[in-house]
């Protein structure tokens, strides 16, 4: 069941979108891009809880339209985790009290980094403890807290300059924090039947992941790795480009641990030097040659657990 | 005008009573609420509501259910969240766990979902303090929450119920405290007539939110970020109206409630002997009982005093206040909540008896008495202070806040 494939390729895409018009996100947004596949591949029995971030600020309009065609409900920057779980609860219960229709419906969280891996951290655990099926939690992971004006969150990269961790005369290297790995995370959650990883780039990736996820049987975590051209500096055209090349240079390691079996979703073969996804954008425009072969290096070595896990079948810590 | 329809006679079901303390009250009220969804994590002195709503789960006594929550704040998100849905739903706190879960509770009201939750009323931190304090609760009197205040177990039960029915009304759609003086009501076990499954579902109808989030009333969009110059005040209106109309629907509730069970309260004012009163005592919860005794006492030796007491404080009741406090010379506030560097360094339940008495024709001498820290009054203590009140008609006071310290130097 849970490793089944929804959409074979591009063409079986259904036309129809849940996530569209009456927003105001920047040109060429990472995350937008990412709610409009993950919104496609749920359907339309779903029901998004979004988090206080980008994807509820900038979602939002001057005009009071909504980009939802489905069920959406707010939810503070820290509320994400218990916020899906009061609504799996609820719908359970009524379902079991006989006070509504028996029926298959989604909770699905699209939270930013700062929700999810910064002040919802204990909320999101405390979800994935607990058994609802059909409950998703998406990590739109664009490594910043973006719509507050690009301060770094516990997901920044090593090297990236926001305005928190600015790059300077003292401290040139910027943010000097490791990026925290939720995927991890949410696998160390023993009641946890799906964790994976995407990003936009394969995009049938993600949004079969997101049926895998959505049929697993229990609570499930997608850390989806999403460009920000406002807060990477980047071209707006670059967005699925960066996705594409965080992947072929190992920088963002596509997998998924379905009921704890390990599968690597895709080896770089060769792997890029890190310096092609880094030099395009503006956040590492001030690391020097040696900064980026110090990441390079870090890649390289992180690989081998990823390697190791593959030929386990199960999860090798790496850090 | 039509004619008023006669209520048919209702034959009042008598149970017989028993002995329980406030949290196992309260637990049983909310299971006779058919609750589905409930959120708990511990924190003196309200805990045992859950521990007794738990147990009534695990033994099949009523199905709903309970999350454990990781936090105060997940706790009060999951019943937003499930409220919204479409469940009914109950939470609780105490002290600071009411302070860390302060930004879903506030949001709770602004999205005008009818959560319900019991707050044991406790000191707040540092120093960490059991003690009973009320500036926990009286912190969310301003965001739109309903507050009633219970003198009783019996009371503390029946409010629960009549807070589901008041909170879910359409007409008002806000979320309800109930605040339970810590120790004095959640520990202490008194007889209490419960309500029975069938008055409660003949009082209480099915909740039924007007918008659910749900796929089957389609793709509703709720607390969507907006643009202050479209529907920022008109927003905050809807709140400040529903406050105002939930004063109709609770005299009603309380109407009805009593049809059902037998039991009746009025509404926002407990007053005893103020028809001729010259002093008042006013104040909340269950020390009302000791203050009731002395004031009695006093009467007894020829003083006119009477007590006002104040079921709710959200609503607060204005008008009903300056009626009961119409031709009193003297007054004095009784409270357990502060409000440090505010006018006359008085409590916050003092400014709101004050704001109301600026518009009545006749202005007794108004004092304030602090319990703070959590100590335990004593009958002795509410004594002095009334004859405070009473010496304060006919010799100007020389200040208006008193004390209640180690050294008893104020009172």
């Amino acid at each position: 069941m849970s490793s089944q494939v929804a959409f074979k390729n591009i063409k079986e895409i259904p036309p129809v979108d849940y996530y569209t018009s009456g927003r105001r996100t920047c040109a060429g947004c990472g995350p937008a891009i990412g709610y409009r596949l993950i919104s496609k591949a749920a359907g339309p029995n779903t029901i998004f809880i979004g988090p206080t971030g980008c994807m509820y600020v900038a979602n939002a309009h001057q005009f009071l339209t909504s980009p939802y065609a489905v069920p959406w409900h707010h939810t503070q920057l820290g509320g994400g985790g218990a916020a899906a779980i009061g609504v799996a609860s609820a719908l359970r219960t009524l379902m079991l009290k006989g006070k509504r229709k028996l029926e298959d419906i989604n909770v699905v969280v699209m939270g930013g980094d700062g929700a999810m891996a910064d002040i919802g951290f204990s909320g999101l655990s405390m979800g994935l403890s607990y058994d609802y099926q059909r409950l998703l939690y998406i990590i739109y992971d664009n490594e910043a807290y973006m719509n507050t004006g690009v301060q770094a969150s516990s997901t920044t990269p090593w090297g990236a300059t926001t305005t928190f961790t600015p790059a300077g005369k003292v401290k040139p290297i910027g943010n000097t924090r490791l990026k925290k790995n939720m995927a991890l995370v949410a696998a160390a959650h023993p009641k946890v039947k799906y964790v994976a990883t995407a990003t936009l780039w394969p995009p049938l990736d993600l949004m079969n992941k997101v049926h895998r996820a959505l049929n697993a049987g229990g609570p499930t975590l997608i850390h989806v790795l999403l460009p920000c051209p406002k807060g990477w500096f980047t071209d707006p055209s670059a967005t699925v480009d960066l996705s594409r090349l965080a992947v072929e240079t190992g920088m963002w390691v596509l997998w998924e641990s379905i009921e704890g079996q390990f599968k690597l979703n895709y080896k770089p073969k060769p792997r890029k030097h890190v310096r092609e996804y880094l030099a395009p954008q503006g956040r590492f425009s001030h690391l020097k040659d040696e900064d980026m072969e110090k990441i390079d290096k870090m890649i390289e070595e992180e690989w081998k657990f990823w390697e190791e896990s593959a030929k386990l079948g199960r999860l090798v810590v790496p850090y | 005008m039509s004619a008023i329809k006669p209520i048919p006679p209702v034959a009042i079901e008598k149970p017989k009573a028993k002995v329980w303390n406030g949290a196992r009250a309260i637990a049983e009220a909310v299971k006779v609420a058919d609750v589905d969804v409930i959120a708990a994590y511990p924190i003196r002195p309200y805990t045992g509501i859950m521990n007794s709503l738990a147990s009534m789960i695990a033994n099949g006594e009523f199905t709903a259910d309970i999350i454990v929550a990781d936090s105060e704040h997940s706790q009060f998100e999951v019943v937003k969240h499930a409220s919204a849905v479409g469940a009914r739903v109950f939470a609780g706190s105490s002290g600071v766990g009411l302070a860390f879960a302060a930004e879903p509770i506030i949001v709770t009201a602004l999205s005008q979902l009818p959560v319900v939750a019991a707050i044991g009323t406790r000191a707040l931190d540092d120093p960490g303090n059991f003690g009973m304090e009320w500036s926990d609760a009286l912190m969310f009197r301003d965001f739109g929450w309903l507050i009633s205040w219970a003198k009783t177990v019996q009371e503390a039960a029946d409010m629960t119920l009549v807070a589901y029915r008041v909170a879910e009304d359409r007409r008002v759609l806000l979320p309800h405290f109930i605040a339970l003086d810590g120790a004095a009501i959640t520990h202490v076990a008194t007889p209490v007539v419960p309500v029975t499954k069938q008055q409660a579902t003949e009082f209480l109808p099915p909740y039924r939110p007007p918008y659910r989030i749900d796929p089957q009333d389609g793709p509703v969009t709720k607390a969507q970020h907006i643009a202050p110059s479209l529907i920022g005040p008109e927003q905050r209106k809807t709140i400040d109206v529903a406050q105002k109309r939930s004063k109709q629907v609770i005299a009603e509730a309380w109407k009805d409630f009593a049809k059902y069970t037998g039991r009746e309260y009025p509404p926002f004012l407990e007053t005893i002997g103020m028809e001729d009163a010259e002093f008042a005592l006013i104040g909340m919860g269950a020390y009302m009982k000791d203050i009731e005794l002395v004031a009695s006492r006093l009467r007894s030796k020829g003083y006119k005093v009477g007590t006002v007491r104040l079921r709710y404080v959200r609503p607060f009741p204005a008008e009903e206040l300056i009626n009961a406090l119409g031709g009193v010379k003297a007054a004095g506030v009784i409270e357990f909540g502060y409000s440090f560097g505010s006018p006359f360094g008085t409590g916050s339940l003092y400014h709101e008896v004050a704001t109301s008495l600026y518009e009545a024709d006749t202005k007794p001498t108004l004092l304030d008495f602090l319990f703070l820290g959590g100590r335990e009054p004593t009958v002795e203590h509410f004594t002095q202070l009334a004859e405070k009140v009473i010496e304060s008609a006919h010799k100007k006071p020389q200040k208006k806040t008193y004390w209640l310290t180690l050294r008893g130097e104020d009172i």
